[in-house]
């Protein structure tokens, strides 16, 4: 057992991206943990993002991978008309650091991102961009996502956006 | 009834399109309540004109909401915001005192409080300097002494420009640019009852939960305050949500699981009878749409089931728990289900809408009750949510063809005309209201006539404002 390099944990946020973008939901899933945690802050002001889910409003707080499944499941689904048809993504991640040593079974990872999106029914284009910070932990061999926090900078949404544009 | 002019002309963009008549106005509307007839014309969503007259006659001279004095609790706090398309800065002074005034420096124009909000004694122009206190009161003028200025000079006030009227409903601050828009008290009416339902879930009143969320949709903001009130629409574009409910209540999750009301309580389950859902409706543009939601462990407020009941009695702590949809025209609306909203309209464009969002809250629940209020927020109202974004993407497939020149009457006006009634009833006794209109009815009557008022109110303050700037 030796603690993740960032190379390691570089190549788990683009495989992480890759899922998405080609819309392997079922393998995205699965590289979360159980008691995963998805977490896109609001703003407050022009500066400071919430920073207390529990007295704060966010964008998305989802707690436990079984809520990201419903997400999934919705997109999936044919009854919600904001997915149909889903947006093309690309997601773009840069920058990717450890923060702080890592431990044999736990790591945080920072990077940044864009997401650039296509949505075919409006015929637009619109690019996401922010920061992450991944929460990772070794479960037996695999290394996964315990949380993940998405600092969404351009928080003002044409109509509409959802966890695979993030 | 629209007579021979096409309304939504080729040319209705083109800044030579003549402007349109109270006539044309009037007939965006066919109101002919003696043959139970209701239609709305596609124009009134779409021709540059139309919107041209909403903000002139609706938004830039009647009351429209600001945000809540909670909002600014300390001396010199203050909040940007906009009225229809004006930057309007609302602050405390150092008295406690609320003032609204034009957000914008008596020299040049320039912006003088350029964030959303903030604390300050004293605001400085940016571009030259100019100063003022929190009461809005000039405090200095840059090389004043120096500057040679004329004794005219000083027949101009230089203080921040007030809003001629603003005014404070029980924490609510409304604004209007036109002196002549009557007091708030008459504007709101008997909405005021139904303001106090939820100011009135806690002693210390409301509060909003930090954060806000803002989005925009490319249709036109009367399909906002139509779809808050719109009970018909529920089952048909939101089935994902009702779906995702059913799993979690199945996958009995434990932890992390966003319960709603809406788990237990379906609102227009099939075979439920009785009464169970309605509207009221207001002068001036004011509705709520209800249902039935009995008292449930869902509810963030059911901690305080007991305390609420004695303070303010079972009539309306029942009302507290129901789900409510209240709009007050032009741009505020309280939705209130197992969580609670306030949300912002502000119209760009014909086709262009603003939200600005947040989670309003009774000051003083428990830890608990909060952190299960935001998260059935998050889950329902967020435009990263699992319904607002099925609305809006709604909104923007009926935005595509309103500039249709077919098909040109919209049919979505009469559903409960039948059930209309003007008398009192047993609810709006208990509630002490007198709406101008109410419908009750089962799960599946969802009453369309709510938004008669909206057109109404629309209608005649946008005639009203052309008459009178032609006599001008």
């Amino acid at each position: 057992m030796s603690a993740l390099t960032s190379t390691d944990a570089a190549d788990l946020l683009f495989l992480e991206a890759q899922l998405l973008d080609e819309r392997r939901w079922d393998d995205w899933l699965d590289l979360f943990t159980e008691d995963a945690v998805f977490w896109a802050p609001a703003w407050k002001n022009e500066d400071e993002p919430t920073s207390s889910p529990d007295t704060e409003l966010s964008l998305i707080y989802l707690q436990g991978r079984s809520n990201l499944a419903d997400r999934v499941w919705r997109l999936r689904s044919g009854l919600s008309v904001a997915s149909i048809p889903l947006h093309r993504t690309a997601h773009a991640i840069t920058n990717v650091q450890m923060a702080g040593p890592a431990a044999d079974s736990a790591a945080t990872v920072k990077s940044s991102w864009t997401v650039n999106t296509f949505n075919p029914r409006r015929k637009a284009q619109h690019v996401f961009f922010g920061r992450y910070e991944h929460g990772l932990r070794r479960e037996g061999d695999a290394w996964r996502i315990a949380s993940k926090k998405i600092l969404l900078l351009n928080d003002y949404i044409p109509t509409v956006v959802d966890f695979y544009m993030l | 009834m629209s007579g021979s002019r096409t309304l939504i002309s080729k040319g209705a963009s083109s800044p030579a399109a003549e402007p349109l008549t109270p006539a044309e106005v009037s007939a965006l509307v066919d109101d002919r309540p003696h043959d139970g007839a209701f239609r709305v014309h596609r124009a009134a969503f779409s021709d540059p004109r139309v919107f041209e007259l909403e903000m002139r006659h609706i938004f830039e001279s009647g009351w429209v909401f600001l945000g809540l004095a909670s909002q600014l609790p300390n001396p010199h706090d203050y909040l940007t915001t906009t009225v229809g398309r004006q930057p309007v800065v609302v602050m405390r002074d150092g008295e406690g005192r609320l003032n609204a005034f034009l957000n914008s420096c008596r020299h040049k124009g320039a912006i003088i409080c350029p964030l959303v909000s903030g604390n300050r004694k004293l605001h400085v122009c940016h571009y030259h300097g100019w100063s003022y206190d929190s009461a809005g009161r000039n405090r200095a003028i840059k090389g004043r002494a120096e500057g040679a200025y004329p004794p005219a000079f000083d027949k101009d006030s230089h203080d921040l420009a007030a809003l001629p009227l603003f005014a404070d409903y029980r924490g609510l601050l409304f604004g209007s640019l036109s002196a002549d828009a009557g007091s708030l008290d008459d504007h709101l009416g008997d909405a005021r009852k139904l303001i106090d339902l939820a100011v009135d879930q806690s002693e210390e009143g409301l509060e909003l939960v930090p954060g806000s969320v803002s989005y925009t949709f490319e249709a036109n903001w009367k399909l906002q305050l139509e779809n808050c009130s719109d009970a018909y629409h529920f089952t048909s574009t939101h089935p994902s949500y009702l779906r995702v409910l059913d799993r979690r209540v199945q996958s009995e999750q434990s932890s992390g699981a966003i319960r709603s009301v809406w788990e237990s309580n379906r609102p227009f389950a099939p075979g439920a009878d009785g009464v169970t859902n309605g509207t009221f409706s207001f002068a001036n543009g004011h509705v709520l749409n209800w249902y039935i939601s009995p008292p449930s462990d869902a509810h963030p407020l059911f901690e305080k089931l007991d305390a609420l009941t004695a303070r303010v009695g079972e009539a309306r702590r029942d009302w507290m728990f129901n789900t409510r949809n209240l709009t007050l025209f032009p741009n505020v609306q309280l939705a209130e289900n197992a969580s609670s909203q306030l949300r912002i309209i502000r119209p760009l464009a014909p086709d262009r809408t603003e939200m600005l969002t947040y989670c309003m809250a009774p000051i003083g629940e428990s830890a608990d009750a909060r952190r299960r209020r935001i998260r059935q927020y998050e889950d329902f109202f967020n435009p990263s949510g699992l319904a607002t974004p099925d609305d809006t993407v709604l909104y923007e497939n009926c935005q595509a063809a309103h500039q249709a020149p077919v098909g040109e009457w919209l049919q979505g006006y009469v559903r409960g005309e039948t059930a209309r009634s003007d008398a009192p009833n047993v609810l709006t006794e208990e509630l002490g209201i007198t709406p101008s209109s109410s419908v009750l009815g089962g799960p599946e009557l969802c009453d369309e006539t709510v938004f008669h008022t909206y057109y109404r109110t629309w209608r005649d303050r946008l005639v009203r404002g052309l008459e009178r700037s032609s006599a001008v």
